[in-house]
């Protein structure tokens, strides 16, 4: 050891000072590690070159060690030399975890490449990468299976992005196409079927929107063709037998609105909306002890429906 | 530095059997205890007359007085009162166990007073102690001991305990495995992956060692405190009884605790015995009384091989099971392995062999002596201990925790901070929040377990870090450090990274003796050692002495029998006095310094004696 190795560094004295049971050369060698820990790169704290093999990290940590594990001074009076003795074992031991680590080497290395390394790691994979895609279009243009491959990874993108704009009936119908030319696709079948739902949903919420614009112009009629059109999509939906029954019974057709809160009634036992639904109805065909009764048990349901008390306590004033 | 040169020694504890070693002129070596075996039983006994035995002399007599004798202490040490283990452990000990005063650890019944385990154990050492002082003619005060690698803090902690109250500043405690690896590489230069498989008496240990520049690092370490020789033993006792029972109708042999100390040791004999043969007969005559008026009753079986493996095949499954999740802990695959090293009498077993043989695919090593090679690594370690580097010493241990260490969290979960088979010296630090609203306090446990659940776990200490900032819930950060230093202590430290609040503990495992318990045994057990020191001194000279006398009598030998072949006097003179020699070289091997003193006496009188007669001109008188 020279005194050049520990060029650019400014011992304090009263470090250096501390203890004499270690030679002179010892605690230099100590302090000058110590001082380096919060900036160097795991290959510096064990003394080797960015990207060195996993074999060297092992040597040049059993060499470390040798020196920097307190059990080599076991039984000396180390003062803070057996802390900073510690500290630098420790930053020695998580190194060769991690350059010895199959999961955590190659992150690491990548993180600590120096610039150069970069760049020319850079303009390689560039490079790698350009001539692979020409060797696949070379490829593509000879080969009828890597064609189909092809079409098959280009109606995947497709589909992807068309299911992100919200396009659904044209997406599934681009990962129906991939399921029928490649069967044994695991990928494109539930995508399908994803795409193929979320497009049912999407329509039934249109329908409901084009209602509601109906209701807000006072246009029953247009409401309830809406929530039929919604229906026919997908006849159990509840929101909408409910939405139709209240529409139909604006619009004055009682026994409509009864049979669309039957409906929702069955599809939905327990739906306090579809009681109270049903209750207005039972009202306005002059059932008042039926329309009590589906009301009551709306109330039941669900304690906070205001409308449907009130509504109740109308129909009890009228038996008084 | 005076103490530099005093000798070192490393200490392998066993559930049985106890060896202590050192290095001289850089040579491990086994010492010899005083009755020149390497081996000491680890048996503390109280004789019916009250005298306090230790090692072989305890064995001895275990037949004759089960209850006041104490083996396999080693399974007891450093576990909780009420514990699964102990449990276990109480219906099969002939000897009595009690809850300790604190009511979580155990105290044994011995001449009818309560003993810590750690004093039973401390017996062991000190008498290893006293051998070792014996061989080197000077005090040996500082020692390495050995644990099974999957001892907790606490069991570490007793045993170190056990060796203040013997007397002994405990240099490290290290792992037994690990120590009979130093042992296998020690003086070679080697760069290889080994596997230590050690099944000893109580317990059973493997580690995974990656050896290089003499340096020992182990990558993990693994086994089962509850699995070992003595579990082979029982499975035989209980066949033993099992069948003597329905050969002798109904005779439960389990209620005399002689007729089971006597099974014991024949079942243990017959186990030693297979290893080299094919069967072994057992025969214990005059085993049980058959009723008034009938004769006794005698148990003579045959023991086969294949029935011994029959009826411990699942022990060794374990073994393997063990071996293959510690393999696994360290990623190393068994066709990886370089070698590996078989430790503890147990692995003489052929099956046991042969099990490990299959798992490896290749053939065990046999280089090592199985019952010395951990006494043997310890005193390498102490040494390397005694003289570092700046003084030439070579080998580097590098050990790990083996088991994970971390707190309780809210929900009365355990949350890691050290994994187990993280390399020490190490720290961690890990953040944590507040779970109530204006909390400003924290409670920390601070436990070390493999289970999810808090309460499976060892709880090692306990404190609180109070003056946190009051806040809403989940936004006051608490910062807490685990830092295990290179001989094992663990501290601990909370800190509030808003306020700088900080509290710490060093978690010194309670070995279950308060440190005033602890201080009071170790000032009795000075006084004792110092009186037995005395009365040795008193020995020796009282043996010097002696023979002094006898040189000098042997001495005028010649020319008192010229004498009396003119002398028609004192005959028999010669004749008494071969008597008086004789008594004196019996008394000479005893220790009893009465006995010594009254041989001083006649052999005083036999010289005045012979000094007259040999005396006597030659004309006559």
């Amino acid at each position: 050891m020279t005194g050049d190795r520990y060029q650019g560094q400014l011992f304090n004295p009263a470090d250096l000072a501390e203890t004499a049971v270690l030679d002179l050369e010892r605690r230099k060698a100590i302090l000058f590690a110590e001082a380096g820990l919060p900036t160097w790169t795991h290959w510096q704290v064990l003394g080797l070159e960015w990207n060195a093999s996993t074999e060297a990290v092992r040597a040049a940590y059993l060499d470390q060690v040798k020196f920097f594990h307190p059990d080599r001074y076991a039984g000396m009076k180390l003062g803070s030399y057996r802390g900073r003795l510690e500290r630098v074992f420790r930053r020695l031991t998580e190194a060769r975890e991690v350059l010895t680590s199959e999961a955590q080497r190659a992150p690491y290395v990548l993180a600590t490449a120096p610039a150069l390394e970069v760049t020319r790691f850079e303009a390689r994979r560039l490079e790698d990468e350009r001539r692979s895609l020409e060797r696949r279009g070379r490829l593509s243009r000879q080969n009828p299976l890597l064609a189909r491959a092809e079409r098959i990874t280009a109606l995947m993108r497709h589909g992807r992005e068309l299911l992100a704009a919200g396009q659904f009936v044209q997406a599934a119908n681009d990962f129906q196409l991939v399921s029928s030319l490649d069967p044994g696709n695991t990928e494109a079948g539930p995508l399908a079927a994803a795409a193929r739902k979320k497009g049912v949903e999407a329509r039934i919420a249109e329908c409901l929107e084009k209602a509601h614009a109906a209701e807000a112009m006072g246009s029953w009629q247009g409401a309830l063709a809406g929530y039929r059109a919604a229906l026919e999509i997908e006849p159990g939906n509840l929101r909408a037998l409910v939405l139709a029954s209240r529409a139909a019974l604006e619009a004055g057709d009682a026994g409509a609105a009864r049979g669309f809160a039957e409906q929702g009634i069955k599809v939905q036992p327990r739906s306090a909306a579809a009681h109270e639904a049903l209750g207005s109805a039972l009202e306005a065909v002059g059932k008042k002890a039926d329309a009590r009764k589906a009301l009551e048990r709306a109330v039941e349901i669900d304690p906070r429906l205001d409308s449907a008390k009130e509504r109740l306590k109308k129909l009890r004033w009228s038996f008084l | 530095m005076m103490s530099d040169q005093d000798p070192v020694v490393g200490i392998d504890l066993g559930t049985t059997n106890s060896v202590v070693a050192t290095v001289r002129d850089g040579v491990p070596r086994v010492i010899p205890n005083r009755s020149g075996q390497p081996l000491t039983p680890s048996v503390v006994a109280v004789a019916k007359n009250g005298k306090p035995l230790v090692g072989s002399l305890a064995k001895r007599q275990a037949i004759t007085n089960a209850e006041n004798t104490v083996y396999a202490a080693k399974r007891l040490i450093g576990r909780r009162w009420g514990s699964k283990e102990v449990e276990d452990a109480r219906r099969v000990l002939p000897y009595e166990l009690v809850a300790g005063p604190e009511g979580n650890d155990i105290r044994v019944m011995l001449g009818g007073r309560p003993v810590s385990v750690a004093e039973i154990s401390s017996q062991v050492l000190a008498e290893l102690k006293a051998d070792a002082e014996a061989w080197f003619g000077g005090p040996v005060t500082r020692a390495v001991i050995t644990v099974p690698a999957y001892f907790n803090d606490g069991q570490r902690q007793a045993t170190k305990d056990a060796g203040r109250i013997a007397g002994l500043e405990v240099l490290r405690i290290i792992n037994e495995p690990t120590s009979a690896a130093l042992a296998y590489g020690f003086g070679k230069k080697l760069e290889k992956k080994v596997v230590v498989f050690d099944l000893g008496g109580g317990t059973f240990d493997v580690s995974v060692l990656d050896i290089g520049q003499s340096v020992y690092d182990v990558v993990a370490v693994g086994g089962d405190t509850y699995l070992g020789g003595e579990d082979f033993d029982r499975r035989i006792m209980d066949w033993l009884t099992f069948n003597f029972a329905k050969e002798n109708g109904g005779v439960d042999l389990r209620q005399d605790k002689m007729a089971l100390q006597r099974l014991r040791d024949a079942s243990e004999r017959a186990k030693c015995e297979l290893s080299g043969t094919p069967t072994a007969d057992i025969h214990l005559p005059f085993l049980a009384a058959a009723g008034e008026g009938k004769a006794a009753l005698h148990l003579t079986k045959q023991l086969s091989r294949d029935k011994l493996e029959e009826l411990t095949k699942d022990l060794v499954e374990r073994c393997i099971a063990v071996t293959e999740k510690t393999l696994k802990d360290a990623g190393v695959r068994p066709n990886q392995v370089d070698e590996v090293i078989l430790v503890g009498g147990m692995t003489r077993m052929p099956r046991v062999q042969r099990a490990v043989r299959d798992y490896f695919g290749k053939e065990p090593c046999k280089g090592v002596h199985p019952d010395e090679v951990v006494a043997l690594g310890a005193a390498i370690q102490a040494q390397a201990l005694a003289a570092p580097a700046a003084q030439g010493g070579e080998v580097l241990l590098l050990d790990v925790t083996p088991q994970n260490l971390g707190i309780m969290v809210v929900g009365g979960y355990f949350q890691t901070i050290i994994p187990r088979n993280t390399t020490v010296p190490t720290n961690q630090t890990h953040l944590f929040t507040t779970v109530q609203e204006n909390q400003t306090s924290v409670r920390i446990a601070v436990l070390q377990g493999e289970s999810d659940k808090a309460t499976d776990n060892e709880l090692l200490g306990e404190f609180v870090l109070a003056g946190i900032r009051p806040a809403r819930r989940g936004e006051v950060a608490i910062e807490i450090t685990f830092d295990i230093s290179a001989d094992g202590i663990v501290g601990v430290s909370a800190r509030d990274v808003d306020t700088g609040q900080e509290q710490s503990i060093n978690v010194t495992a309670t070995s279950g003796l308060t440190e005033d318990e602890l201080k009071r045994i170790i000032d009795a057990h000075l006084d004792d050692q110092l009186e037995k020191k005395q009365s040795s001194a008193d020995l020796e000279r009282a043996r010097a002495r002696v023979a002094a006398t006898v040189d000098e009598i042997e001495g005028l030998v010649p020319a008192v029998q010229k004498a009396l072949e003119r002398s028609r006097f004192g005959r028999d003179a010669v004749q008494k006095a071969e008597g008086v020699l004789a008594r004196a070289r019996l008394a000479q091997e005893g220790k009893d310094t009465d006995e010594l003193a009254s041989v001083a006496e006649a052999l005083d009188r036999t010289l005045q004696l012979f000094k007259g007669l040999a005396a006597t001109p030659p004309d006559g008188a």
